[in-house]
């Protein structure tokens, strides 16, 4: 692992302020686009679980997250019926470029969902994001993004927005 | 408490009162006679292997230790110090020698004998009076049930019918075992706990509620969402508030329930065979595991174990894990990707039905307060063990919870 230069970091951090908004705004082909063949899409119970021996909240290949978003773009999944009030805050950011050449950006976030399809709440959701990115044309993509709630082993509401 | 709640009234043959979803008096009722007087599921003995292995959950609102005690067998005790109340125990699980409070350093052993008082120059009570509270529990297959008093049905009375449907789960294993082991997702539900064994065994709401995951989804679930007179799932009232879908009838193939094929897992279907011979394992291998809730609070999610936990008039959690095999371990990883996309908050499934209980929830505090329940009145049909019968989308199960509720809240149960 090494540091990156202050430019590439301007540039992570600016895709991933852009992710963030295409995930507030449930820009939903825009944000699957931004995937790698080999996207690991996780929010497990905590850090450190191993996926194939315990359960996570969430834990999408590729394929998995085509699903997801072909569910919410059918226009009747009801958990994002409307859409959830997104506007998460994302901060702390540190990069690192790892030894295959991928980076990794770690940031904080918090985010205030206000959840509409029933309570008319808002829902408080705060951890840590993980990415590994790797340049693709003139921007990058996501081969990894793992979100580490501080709750994770507790019970949470619905969490059919994107994360 | 006492409380002058007309059960007869509020529960009727084809109806039930919202107040029994949102009164907070019904729910501190519940409390009493169902969550404390009554049988409740715990955990399984496959959740603590090894002698000083715990687990911690809550029975209504009361929290209890499950323990697997020196001697092998397993106990369960409040979660209280018997001191000034503490909590002793503050983890989900783990191993332990004792259990020390932290608060005075009080030490009480597996079996909750208080073994040890901190500076006993001051204290003269006998220690053998102040042993922890232990639960009255019984386990069938592993799965463990405890009551705070001794309940007024026996536990074989109180199983009676669900003893098939346990038995059906633990048959998917070859040695006849199921191993819980994979973690536990939450989900929290502003809704009321009863909701959730009603939308497990409902069958009428695949259509709409998860007409986003039919359409985008290509599974099993699709062979159940045609013409009224195409669905050949039925929907079952074992009795004593047990209930369940059963879809055997309706799969179009073997394996169809885990969404492979005997090519792909032919170590599994192997075992099976020698288990139970190719007669037998091929009648479990195409009707799969059961999709049936235990009252009150045990659903057995076809190849996932589910809790309901009741937090509030108004709030509840649903525990879900995958349902591993012994001896099959071999289908871990899917079994874990098939319960991530079933069950908890970021589900195909259960995100939808967590939004339509609280939405609810919130509209059963308006206007007229009946629920229609008499789907299925028409054509269900009784055999001779009681067990009653009935198309896939009638609410023959939800009918079956709420008179067992009706027993149970009057006390003839």
């Amino acid at each position: 692992m090494k540091s990156v230069s202050h430019d590439i970091a301007l540039e992570l951090q600016a895709f991933v302020v852009r992710e963030a908004r295409l995930a507030d705004e449930s820009q939903y082909q825009e944000w699957e686009d931004l995937w790698a063949d080999d996207a690991v899409y996780w929010v497990p119970l905590k850090d450190g679980d191993d996926p194939a021996k315990k359960v996570s909240h969430l834990y999408d290949n590729r394929t998995r997250i085509g699903t997801r978003i072909r569910q919410l773009k059918t226009g009747y999944r009801y958990s994002q019926l409307p859409v959830s009030g997104l506007r998460r805050v994302i901060s702390n950011y540190e990069y690192s470029e790892e030894a295959d050449g991928r980076y990794r950006v770690e940031a904080n976030f918090y985010l205030p969902e206000f959840s509409s399809q029933a309570t008319h709440t808002f829902r408080i959701w705060s951890g840590r994001f993980v990415y590994i990115l790797s340049r693709r044309d003139d921007a990058f993509q996501m081969h990894m993004k793992k979100i580490l709630l501080v709750n994770g082993l507790e019970p949470i509401p619905t969490l059919s927005f994107l994360i | 408490m006492t409380t002058q709640i007309d059960y007869h009234h509020l529960i009727q043959a084809d109806k039930v009162h919202g107040s029994l979803y949102t009164s907070d008096e019904i729910y501190a009722d519940e409390l009493e006679k169902i969550f404390h007087n009554g049988w409740v599921y715990v955990g399984h003995e496959s959740e603590i292997k090894e002698k000083g292995d715990y687990l911690t959950r809550e029975i209504g609102r009361s929290s209890v230790i499950m323990v697997r005690d020196k001697d092998g067998s397993t106990k369960v005790h409040a979660n209280r110090c018997m001191h000034r109340g503490n909590m002793l125990c503050n983890e989900a699980e783990g191993n332990k020698r004792n259990f020390t409070c932290p608060y005075h350093g009080w030490v009480f052993g597996l079996d909750g004998t208080l073994m040890d008082v901190a500076y006993p120059g001051g204290f003269e009570k006998p220690l053998s009076e102040l042993g922890l509270q232990t639960l009255v529990s019984d386990s069938y297959r592993g799965f463990v049930f405890a009551s705070f008093v001794q309940p007024k049905l026996s536990f074989d009375d109180y199983l009676g019918n669900a003893k098939s449907l346990l038995d059906r789960s633990c048959e998917m294993s070859p040695t006849g075992k199921i191993d819980l082991r994979g973690g536990w997702v939450r989900q929290h539900f502003d809704a009321n706990w009863k909701m959730l064994p009603e939308n497990d065994t409902d069958g009428y709401h695949v259509n709409y509620v998860h007409q986003s995951f039919v359409m985008a989804i290509d599974s099993q679930y699709g062979e159940f969402v045609g013409a009224e007179d195409s669905i050949k799932g039925v929907i079952k009232d074992w009795g004593n508030g047990h209930t369940e879908i059963d879809f055997s009838d309706g799969y179009a193939k073997t394996l169809d329930w885990l969404g492979s094929t005997p090519e792909k897992v032919k170590s599994y279907v192997d075992s099976m065979v020698e288990a139970y011979g190719k007669e037998k394992a091929d009648k479990i291998l195409y009707a799969g595991p059961p999709h049936a809730c235990i009252f009150p609070n045990l659903f057995l999610g076809e190849m996932n174990i589910v809790i309901f936990q009741p937090t509030g008039t108004n709030s509840a959690v649903q525990w879900s894990t995958p349902m591993f095999l012994d001896g099959a371990s071999e289908l871990d990883f899917k079994l874990l990707r098939q319960s991530e996309g079933a069950l908890g908050p970021a589900a195909f499934l259960l995100a939808d039905d967590a939004t339509i209980a609280e939405r609810a929830q919130k509209a059963l505090l308006s206007g007229d307060p009946w629920c229609d329940l008499s789907r299925g009145l028409n054509r269900e049909t009784t055999d001779e063990a009681g067990v009653i019968t009935s198309h896939m989308t009638d609410e023959t199960s939800n009918r079956g919870f709420w008179f067992h509720y009706r027993n149970v809240m009057t006390g003839a149960k």
